[in-house]
This record gives C-alpha cells, sequence and structure tokens, in this order.
C-alpha cells in the first residue's frame, strides 16, 4: 500500500468519483448507451399500450354510441382531469431534479423527487379510492364480471362490459406502471441520497425521468379517450 | 393416393399409343398436385393457372440458381496455395436487373390472383342459399326446403355427413358457427372461408362436374345416391382451422349431382316423417354431431357415452342427480348447461330450434334401445313400431277423404 | 474482473464451486452465449422428440386399427409425455397436445433465441471488436428470465400442456379448452421479455461499442442480420406481451375482449398475434441469413457480392415484416385489406430474393472449400430458395384461398425455418465450433450428417407440399386412405433427419471429449473473432483490435495467423480495376 498524501481533498461524492465500466471506451459512450437503451425500452411500451389504443379503436368503431354513453355514465371526467393536472406537475418535477443534479443542488434534488413521489401517490390513491374501489362496489366490472347495480337513470348498454373491460385492463397497467415508477424512484432517491448524481454523472436519475415523461404521455392519451369520449 | 398412383402407373405402361401416354401423364400429374380432382367447379381451373404460373416460374429460377451453385462449386473448388480469380464484388447492372425482373413477376402474381379472388368474392343473386352451422365436431348444412342431410358415411376413423350439391347452378353458403372459430374448405373446389361464432360468413361455388347420380324406383322415389365413376366416391369438405380434440373428424362428403336429381335428392331428406323413431334417432345422432362427443360403444369422449345410460342414474358436478328419462334427455338438449354430468366439461351448445319435438323424440327412442336392460330395448322398439304405424294410418286416412 | 487478459473464458477455476459461481453469476457475454446455446439444444431436442412423436402418429390413416380395433400411431406421443393423464383424454387430444408442444417448444424455447440469443451473444460483440455487450448484467438478466419462462412453459407443457397449436387462437383458446394454457401464455409472455431485453443490449451494442474507426458498413453482416432481427424484436415483441396479458386475463376473468359470446372479437385477437408472430418469422429468419452470409464468403474466400445490398435488405425485411401480417388472415378478413395485405406481402419477397442472388453470385469466380459449414450454406441456399418460392402461392388471394392451412403451408414454413434457419444454426455452429470451444471437430462426421440432414428433410417435407395440394388440412390426427402413401415417406424422412441430428450431436461430443485442438484462424477468415484465440481470453482480445481492412477484403488481405503462402492474394496488377 503506498501512503496517501495528506494534500488529498476530502472523500469525493460518488457522482464525482464515478468511473465507467470496464467495457467502455468513455464515459459518454456509456451513458448515451444507456439512453438509447431507455429509448429503444420506451419504444417497447408504447408499442405495448398500442395493443390498448388498438382494441380501443376496434371496440368503438363497433359500439360507437354505447361507447360514448358508457364513457359519460361511467367515468368522471373531473376526477381524470385533476389526475392529469397531477402526474404533469410530477413530470416538471422531475426535469427540475435532473436540473438540480446538474447544478449540483442536491438539497433541491431530494425535494423535487420528494413532490414526484407525492404526485404518484396522489394519482394511484384518486384512481383507486375515487374509481376502483366505488367501481367494484357498484358492479361496473370488466366482461363477464360486470354486473351493473343501476343507479340515477342511466340504462345499461348492450356492451358496457366491453368498455370497461378496455378502461380496466388500460388504466390498470398505466396504473401499475405508476406504481413500478413509484418504486424505482425509491430507488433513485437512496442513490440521490448517497449523492450519486452530480455534473458529472446523472445517468440513472434522467433515464428514470424518461420513463415517468413516457407514462406522463401515454396517460395524456388516455384521459380524453377513455373520459372525454 | 398410392393406389391410384400405382393404376395410372400401370396404365402408363400398358398404353401403347402416344394418346394413352399423353394421357397417362397428364392424370400422373394431375394425381400428384391434386389428387386428380381439376375442374371441380368453376373457380378450379383458374387458381389452378395462377398456381401453375407461379410454380414454373419458380422452376425456373430455382433451376438457373441450384444449376449455377452446384457447377460454381465444383468449378471453383479450392486449390491450395492459390487465391480465388479476380472479379468484382458488386454490378449495378446485373443488380438492378435481378430486383426489377423478380418484382414484375411478382406483380403479376398479385394482379392475377387477385384477378381470380375478385370473382369468388359475390354470389350470384340466384344461387342456391344453403344456412351452414359449424359445432365442435360437426357440420350442418340446411337447405332452402328446410332439410338437413340423413346420409352419412365413415370418412377416416369419423361417421360424415354426406351432402350434395347441383352441378351447374351457384350455391350461396351462409356460415357461422356454435362454438369455435372452424373454416369450411373444399379442396376440390380450391375455396374456403372461416366460420365465426356471432357473426356470418359467405361463400359460394359453382360445381361442374357430376360424381353420382340418384337411383329411383318406379315411382320416382328416391332410393339412393350411386356414384357415376365407382373409383371416385366424391369429393371431401373439412375443417381448416384448429378446433380442439376432433378437429381432424370433421369431414363431410360432397357428391354433385345434376340439378334434377339434386332436387330429388333434397326433397328426400326433407320428409323424416316416413322414418321410424329408432332409425331416425340413430340417423340424428350421426348428422347432428351428438356422435363427436357421445359415443354408442361405452367408450369416453368429451361427454358422456349413451351405452347404457337409459335410465340409470345421473350424478352432476354440484352433488345432485337425476334419473335419465325423456325429460332429462329433452332439457339436456334444449339446455345442455343446466346439469352438467359429473366429471366432464360444461361444453355442449344448445340446439334448441335446431331440433323438432318428434327429432328429440326420436332420439330418445335410440338412447332406450342403448339401454342395458333388454326390457328397455324392447319398449324403445314397440314405440318406434307404434308411432309409425300410427303416422301411416294417419296418412292413409288422409288420403282417403 | 481484471487481470484474466490471457485466460480463456472456458477455464475452469479453482473448485468445483468456483467455476459453478463464475458461470451462474457471469456478465461475459461469451459464457452467457454458451449457456443460451446448451439451453435452445435441449429446447430442440425437447421439440424434435414431440415433432417424431407427431409424425409416427401420423404413420397409420385413422386412430384404431380396421383390422384388429387397436389404437395405432398413439404410443409413443402418450408414453413420452402424457402417460400420466392415463385413459382420461382420447387419442386426438394427445396428438393435439404434441403437435402444440413442438409447435411452442419450437417457436418461443427454440427458434427465436437460437441464433441471436446462442451465437450472436458470443460473435457480436466480438466482430465489432468489443469486450462485451453493452449491458452484460441486463445480458445476464435476460437468461435468467429466459431460463424461468422457459422453465415455466416447458413445466405448462408437460404437466397436462396445452392443445391450442402454439397460435392460441380465440374462442377456442379461452374458452373450450383445457388445463395449461394460461401457463403457457404466461411462459411465452415472460420469455418474450427475454427476447425484448437482449434485443435492446444487441443495438446499443451496435450503436456504441463498435471499434474506433468501424464504419456501418465495415460491420460484418451478421451484425447487420443480428441488428435487424434486434429491432423486430425490440419493436414486435411488447405487442404479443400484450396479447398474451390480454388472453390470460380473458381466461382468469373472461373481459370479453377476444371472446364473440361477449361481444368481442376473436378476429382482432388474430390481428394482435400475427402483428408480432409475422415480424417473429423474420426474427427468426435473418439471423440465419447472417450466418449465411459470413459462411459462404469465408469458405468461398472472396468478397461478399452486394455487400450494401445485402446489408439493406436485411433492414428493408425488417421494416417490411411489419406490414405483412394481414396475410394469415386471407380467410378470415375483408377482400379489401386482403388485397392490400397481398400486395405488401410480395414487397418481401423482392429483398430476400436480391439475398439469395447475392449469395449465389459470391460463388462465382471464388475459391471454395467443399467442407462442413459450406455444405451447409448450400443446403441452405437448395431448400431456402424452396422455402422462398413456395410463399408466392400464399401470398397470391386465389391460389392461397385454397392452400391456405393445409400441409402446404406447414411443408413451406418448414422449408423456411428448418431448412433455412436451423440448417444455417448447425452451419454455423461448425462454422465457429473451432473458436468458441477450441477444439475441431471431425469432418467426415459432421459431413455424414450433413448429408443424412439434408436428404432426412426434404423426404419429410417436400412430400408434404404434395398433401397440401391434394387438400390435406393442418393439425389432422387422422386422414383418408388417399394421403397415407405421403405420410409414411414423410415419417421416413423425419427419422432420417433425426438420425443425422444425432451424428451431429456425437460429432461435437466427441469434439468436446478430444483433444483435437483448433488454430486461430482454421478458415482463413477476417473478421475479428479470427484475431482472438481459439478460444477467445475472458475479454476477448489481450489489446483492443485495430481495424485495417473490410470484413471480406479477401482480394487484399491475408487472414490472420494464417500462412500468406496458403492464402496469397492476387497482385494489385491481377486485381486491375477489379472491386
Amino acid at each position: 500500500m503506498t501512503t496517501i498524501p495528506d494534500n488529498t481533498p476530502a472523500k469525493l461524492d460518488p457522482h464525482e468519483a464515478y468511473v465507467h465500466g470496464h467495457h467502455w471506451r468513455t464515459a459518454d459512450d456509456e451513458a448515451s448507451a444507456a439512453k438509447l437503451g431507455m429509448w429503444l425500452f420506451l419504444a417497447t411500451e408504447v408499442l405495448m399500450f398500442s395493443g390498448f389504443f388498438c382494441a380501443y379503436a376496434a371496440f368503438r368503431m363497433m359500439y360507437e354510441g354505447n361507447w360514448v354513453a358508457a364513457s359519460d355514465h361511467y367515468l368522471d371526467w373531473r376526477i381524470g382531469g385533476f389526475n392529469t393536472i397531477v402526474l404533469l406537475l410530477s413530470s416538471f418535477t422531475v426535469v427540475m431534479a435532473i436540473r438540480c443534479a446538474q447544478q449540483n443542488r442536491q438539497g433541491l434534488l431530494m425535494f423535487n423527487l420528494w413532490i414526484t413521489q407525492l404526485c404518484a401517490a396522489t394519482f394511484l390513491i384518486l384512481k383507486v379510492w375515487l374509481e376502483y374501489l366505488p367501481k367494484l362496489r357498484l358492479g361496473e366490472k370488466p366482461g363477464a364480471l360486470f354486473h351493473y347495480v343501476p343507479h340515477g337513470d342511466y340504462i345499461a348498454g348492450a356492451h358496457d362490459h366491453i368498455f370497461l373491460s378496455v378502461y380496466w385492463i388500460a388504466t390498470a397497467t398505466h396504473g401499475f406502471h405508476v406504481l413500478v415508477g413509484m418504486f424505482v424512484f425509491a430507488w433513485i432517491m437512496l442513490r440521490a441520497r448517497k449523492r450519486h448524481f452530480g455534473p458529472n454523472h446523472y445517468t440513472a436519475l434522467e433515464n428514470v425521468g424518461l420513463y415517468w415523461h413516457l407514462v406522463d404521455v401515454i396517460w395524456i392519451f388516455l384521459f380524453p379517450l377513455l373520459y372525454l369520449a | 393416393m398410392l393406389a391410384n398412383l400405382s393404376d395410372t402407373f400401370l396404365a402408363g405402361a400398358t398404353a401403347k399409343s402416344l394418346g394413352a401416354s399423353q394421357l397417362f401423364l397428364a392424370s400422373w400429374w394431375d394425381e400428384l398436385w391434386w389428387g386428380g380432382k381439376t375442374g371441380q367447379s368453376n373457380f378450379a381451373a383458374g387458381t389452378d393457372a395462377v398456381f401453375f404460373y407461379i410454380f414454373w416460374v419458380s422452376v425456373a429460377f430455382f433451376a438457373l440458381l441450384m444449376f449455377l451453385m452446384v457447377l460454381w462449386a465444383f468449378q471453383y473448388r479450392r486449390k491450395a496455395g492459390t487465391h480465388a480469380p479476380v472479379s468484382n464484388s458488386h454490378n449495378t447492372k446485373l443488380e438492378i436487373a435481378w430486383t426489377v425482373i423478380p418484382t414484375i413477376l411478382l406483380g403479376v402474381m398479385f394482379v392475377w390472383g387477385f384477378k381470380e379472388y375478385a370473382r369468388q368474392l359475390v354470389a350470384p343473386i340466384d344461387s342456391e342459399e344453403i344456412q351452414v352451422t359449424a359445432s365442435q365436431w360437426a357440420w350442418e348444412w340446411v337447405y332452402p326446403n328446410g332439410a338437413t342431410t340423413l346420409e352419412t358415411e365413415v370418412i377416416a376413423d369419423a361417421t360424415a355427413p354426406v351432402f350434395a350439391l347441383p352441378v351447374g347452378r351457384p350455391v350461396k353458403f351462409i356460415m357461422s358457427s356454435t362454438d369455435v372459430i372452424h373454416s369450411m374448405f373444399f379442396s376440390a373446389f380450391r375455396i374456403k372461408r372461416d366460420v365465426f361464432p356471432n357473426r356470418y360468413t359467405v361463400m359460394w361455388v359453382e360445381p361442374q362436374e357430376l360424381t353420382h347420380r340418384v337411383l329411383a324406383d318406379a315411382n320416382g322415389k328416391y332410393i339412393k345416391l350411386e356414384p357415376i365413376d365407382p373409383a371416385n366416391p366424391g369429393h371431401y369438405l373439412t375443417c381448416t382451422e384448429y378446433c380442439g380434440d376432433q378437429h381432424s373428424q370433421m369431414w363431410a362428403r360432397i357428391v354433385l349431382l345434376s340439378p334434377t336429381d339434386y332436387e330429388m335428392w333434397k326433397a328426400a331428406q326433407a320428409s323424416t316423417d316416413d322414418i321410424d323413431l329408432k332409425t331416425l334417432g340413430e340417423m340424428l345422432y350421426a348428422t347432428k354431431g351428438c356422435n363427436a362427443c357421445h359415443s354408442v360403444d361405452g367408450s369416453a369422449k368429451t361427454g358422456p357415452t349413451w351405452k347404457g345410460s337409459w335410465g340409470t342414474q345421473r350424478t352432476f358436478d354440484d352433488g345432485t342427480s337425476a334419473e335419465m328419462d325423456i325429460n332429462y334427455v329433452r332439457q339436456s338438449i334444449l339446455e345442455p348447461a343446466a346439469h352438467i354430468v359429473d366429471g366432464f366439461p360444461n361444453q355442449m351448445v344448445s340446439y334448441q330450434g335446431r331440433l323438432t319435438d318428434r327429432e328429440i323424440r326420436a332420439i330418445s327412442v335410440f338412447l332406450k334401445t342403448l339401454s342395458s336392460s333388454k326390457d328397455d330395448q324392447q319398449k324403445a322398439q314397440e314405440e318406434s313400431d307404434a308411432e309409425i304405424a300410427a303416422k301411416k294410418a294417419a296418412a292413409a286416412a288422409g288420403g282417403g277423404e | 474482473m481484471s487481470g484474466h487478459h490471457d485466460v480463456s473464458y472456458l477455464a475452469p477455476k479453482d473448485g468445483f464451486w468456483q467455476t459453478v459461481w463464475s458461470w451462474a453469476f457471469t456478465v461475459d457475454h461469451k459464457k452467457i452465449g454458451v449457456m443460451y446455446l446448451v439451453a435452445v439444444l435441449s429446447a430442440f431436442l425437447l421439440g424434435g422428440l414431440a415433432a417424431m412423436a407427431v409424425r409416427l402418429e401420423l404413420w397409420s390413416p385413422t386412430m384404431t386399427d380396421p383390422k384388429t380395433g387397436l389404437v395405432t400411431g398413439q404410443l409413443l406421443t402418450k408414453d413420452l409425455f402424457f402417460g400420466f393423464l392415463g385413459d382420461n383424454v382420447t387419442p386426438n387430444n394427445i396428438y393435439n397436445r404434441a403437435f402444440s408442444l413442438h409447435g411452442t417448444v419450437m417457436v418461443f424455447l427454440f427458434i427465436i433465441p437460437s441464433i441471436p440469443a446462442a451465437l450472436g451473444n458470443i460473435f457480436l460483440p466480438i466482430m465489432l471488436g468489443a469486450k462485451d455487450v453493452a449491458f452484460p448484467k441486463l445480458n445476464l438478466f435476460s437468461w435468467y428470465i429466459y431460463l424461468f419462462g422457459g422453465t415455466f412453459a416447458v413445466s405448462a407443457l408437460l404437466m397436462g400442456g396445452v392443445e391450442t397449436g402454439w397460435t392460441f387462437y380465440t374462442p377456442y383458446s379461452t374458452t373450450t379448452s383445457w388445463g395449461g394454457v394460461t401457463a403457457m401464455v404466461l411462459g411465452a409472455f415472460i420469455l418474450g421479455f427475454s427476447s425484448i431485453l437482449t434485443g435492446m443490449n444487441f443495438i446499443a451494442t451496435v450503436h456504441k461499442l463498435r471499434v474506433p474507426g468501424m464504419g456501418w458498413f465495415d460491420m460484418p453482416l451478421f451484425v447487420w442480420a443480428i441488428y435487424a432481427t434486434a429491432i423486430i424484436q425490440v419493436l414486435a415483441t411488447p405487442v404479443l406481451a400484450i396479447t398474451l396479458m390480454m388472453l390470460a386475463f380473458e381466461r382468469m376473468f373472461h373481459i370479453g375482449i377476444f371472446d364473440p359470446a361477449l361481444g368481442g372479437d376473436p378476429v382482432l385477437f388474430q390481428h394482435f398475434f400475427w402483428f408480432y408472430s409475422h415480424p417473429a418469422v423474420y426474427i427468426m429468419i435473418l439471423p440465419g441469413f447472417g450466418i449465411a452470409s459470413e459462411v459462404i464468403s469465408v469458405h468461398c474466400h472472396k468478397k461478399i457480392f452486394g455487400y450494401r445490398a445485402i446489408a439493406f435488405s436485411s433492414i428493408a425485411i425488417a421494416a417490411i415484416s411489419f406490414l405483412v401480417w394481414g396475410h394469415h388472415l386471407f380467410t378470415s378478413e375483408t377482400p379489401a385489406a386482403n388485397a392490400v395485405f397481398s400486395a405488401l406481402t410480395f414487397l418481401v419477397a423482392v429483398p430476400t430474393a436480391i439475398k439469395v442472388f447475392n449469395w449465389i453470385a459470391t460463388m462465382y469466380k471464388s475459391s471454395i472449400s467443399l467442407n462442413t459449414p459450406m455444405l451447409y450454406a448450400m443446403s441452405f441456399l437448395f431448400c431456402f430458395t424452396i422455402g422462398g418460392l413456395t410463399g408466392p402461392p400464399l401470398a397470391t388471394l386465389a391460389t392461397d384461398i385454397m392452400l391456405h392451412d393445409t400441409y402446404f403451408v406447414v411443408a413451406h414454413f418448414h422449408y423456411v425455418m428448418m431448412g433455412g434457419t436451423v440448417l444455417m444454426f448447425i452451419g454455423g455452429l461448425h462454422h465457429w465450433w473451432p473458436k468458441m470451444f477450441g477444439k475441431m471437430y471431425n469432418e467426415a462426421g459432421a459431413m455424414l450428417g450433413c448429408v443424412l440432414v439434408f436428404i432426412g428433410f426434404n423426404l419429410t417435407f417436400m412430400t408434404q407440399f404434395f398433401l397440401g395440394t391434394q387438400g390435406m388440412p393442418r393439425r389432422y390426427a387422422t386422414y383418408i386412405d388417399e394421403f397415407t402413401f405421403l405420410h409414411q415417406l414423410s415419417t421416413v424422412g423425419s427419422l432420417i433427419l433425426g438420425i443425422g441430428l444425432f451424428v451431429h450431436l456425437f460429432v461435437f461430443i466427441a469434439s468436446l471429449m478430444g483433444d483435437s485442438k483448433a488454430p486461430r484462424n482454421p478458415w482463413g477468415g477476417l473478421t475479428f473473432e479470427w484475431e482472438a484465440d481459439s478460444p477467445p481470453v475472458e475479454h476477448n482480445f489481450p489489446h483492443e483490435p485495430v481495424i485495417v481492412h473490410g470484413p471480406y477484403d479477401y482480394h487484399t488481405t491475408t487472414p490472420p495467423h494464417c500462412d500468406p503462402n496458403e492464402y496469397p492474394v492476387p497482385s494489385k496488377d491481377e486485381l486491375g480495376d477489379a472491386h
């Protein structure tokens, strides 16, 4: 062991001491590959959700009138709209978090991540508490499970259960992505607390941010299609 | 096929004249490609022509490519210590040529194929309309006069219905399924179409060559079908969309009759009134698809066997039980999901509207004849005889007025 | 991780468990590739046994022998796979399970991962001069996903099995079918993720890890093919995932999307399924094209003809592959849709034809070593050309209406998948065997295997074209007597094919047990893998290789580690203005 000279600076933050993987030529290559990988992953996500959108389009064409009436009756645009705003806000705070990492403002970075988590949680809580649970209670379930308990003066259409199938699987899959996002952000926050992200290195944060924007964008399509049909 | 091939070989070997050997070649060729069945429908010749256009284009390309490959593999065998002769590694003119020429040939395939396909789309307005119901695992055709076939024949392992079609008249099939997707395929006619539950699909064809004629008695009463050429038992109908357990038993025999014979055959199938209950029950068992799931020899299939079931106590999957009597049989046919015999899947579809009361009674008489009790069998025979005798008497009385 | 610059990646560690550990938790792409190789070959064996069961069942036309009344043909299938089901299933049902087992295992477990995940994993980074793939941990993760999904699927298949075929068409698969469909579908869903992650990894590797100075058109064509494949894997597989997920929900909760009884649409399922599964056909075949390009160029010792045309045609095929799925629905869709999809389908034939022309043109004025890999390449050209040329009758509307879902289709896709991909997979195994394992194999034995496979394969499937045009439908357990002769020929062919494959297995095992050490560059190849040791060291190259020539510049370059007298190059004068 060599002796450490006295004039070495105090222990470096992990983001300052970051060394790229051994099989990479430069850290830039590594970061841009990670980002490319993330974009490819996002492409797969878009294609996966496109399955729901195709199913939506096919059944809406088949059962147009029924579809619009069902959307009007079963879904409250105010809840969906509020959730849209919540998700948009969270996307903004993610961008701010990345900006903070670039400027090495560690405190504000954590703050922004907390707001993001809070938004995600709000989204899910509203979704479950104001939509899923009442729907389960009223029998507004998908497909063969549909067992409508009449309320108001609405008369159930012949294909309400198909609309609800599309609603349930699309929003549940989206909600699952939000939930996964929360776990990933929790991991990001643990790392952020250990000061893994700074001007030199913030690839993981940026990639998770990309994922989060996609989750947001998918909701921005789901909201009008389902709630404002 | 083997038998047919060897027959044609023999015919070819013994043929002396040039004409005969040409005939042999032609029949050998048709035998190999189409099982000897060409020109059986108004679409067959067109489809075959497109097919052979593609075939000969393909053969030309394949022969050229393989010839060059084998030639060069020998001509340019590696000799140690030498390098390959100098040549270019691309050639724009050549590459454009081998892009453009196949594209044109493929374009012809598309256009020609689409033209032949387009002919199949719209049925002529005067078509004979046949309603087709596919189910696991049987075909049911309802002819315009309400008749369903009463004739069956064993094909492969299956008891297959015999369906007649008129030669020279367009026939339109309006098809739907009671359960899963099936597909109706006439290989001799070169057509098929998928059959879906909860929607109708349509297909039409005009058969071209007689395969059978009707034998009638002196009063012009239908007796049976007779093949014109004993070597040609008619054509086949198969299911070409995989539909489960007995997918491979969805055969049917297609016989092509002259329009007058066809009318006579159709009329004969419509009148089940002079068939006694026992015989009718047995016919229905084979023609309505019961045989796909219920055996009469005691073996287990998708549903319980009919052998020895009459009068027994049936145990259901919900723990209840009931005796198998006429009411039980009736309910099982019309509302099959009401009681499921323990150990069997809930798979049967309702026959509501597809069987008359007399036909349901005929099935119960047939079940009775399969009873293990001699007494039941005797009763079934008596019931059947009495019913047909009463019918005949009523008809005679009616005729006498 | 450092300090292994001179040790073969296969070298065992100090102790047994250390060695096991070094494989189980490796991030070395070569080890992961070898593990994939073992897994896909096991799947091939399982799927092959199921295929033999199917062929043996089809020896006799009916289930029961008309003379003795005995159930024939079922014995092997039942004893081999489904003996535990007892007498509760009909003989037909056993047959249906056998062909479903064959299809699902061959498609999801064998042929999709075969070339990319095994040979691609090993050679893609080496051919680019890289130390590893872009995301080595993700690579290991995809391997474990594959293992998990594969175990899931195989146990679902063997414990009762599915009898839906590999296509899971609704409503049959959602309502009336038995048992393990949900488990099998989830298994395929999991396998899909493995495929997606591998594809992403390869794309990032090709983009970011090429050795400095290697442009896109300096890449070996195998890399181009794997790259095109990866694009399809990434873009198509998620649609399969969502389809299978909805299918599983349909079975569990009856959500009604695909169930006509609930107002759903079974044709929508077919669209979803084939939107993935048609491009998946190119996931299966493009890597085979890649190997063909490598093998033909190396063993002809000549620059490949039309490099750019081959490279671009791979990308063109990948792009067009997304637009042709509708030809699987010619008998269920509307005429307008059919016309469009028929036309688009013909488009895919053009780049495919161009590739075949280029390969054969490469043989012109070359210097051909007629060894096993080259024989396989020629077998491939023979069989794949037949497979390709029997595509147009199925793309043409009138003839497809006749041939759809008959044995003609069965023969066609086996000529493409087996005659294309599998033959080239085996050819590639021979081509790279010395590099992968550092041992030579017995040439005579391998050639015998090749000849048996060629004869057996063609006998098995050539007959099926005629069965198809004569009207024999797919997935039939019984048939009419007229078809007996051709079916029996086909079964005999499949036995020869099976024997040929076992010959290869023995030759490979003998090679691994033997000590015939492979030189670094046994064939005189020019791509980077022939500069590495046989077998390569842990990070592939002791020093990063330098690109000084194109991958196929046989006319200007003496292959590395080869005797210049054995591989002379033409002089400047001889070259003239060629190339």
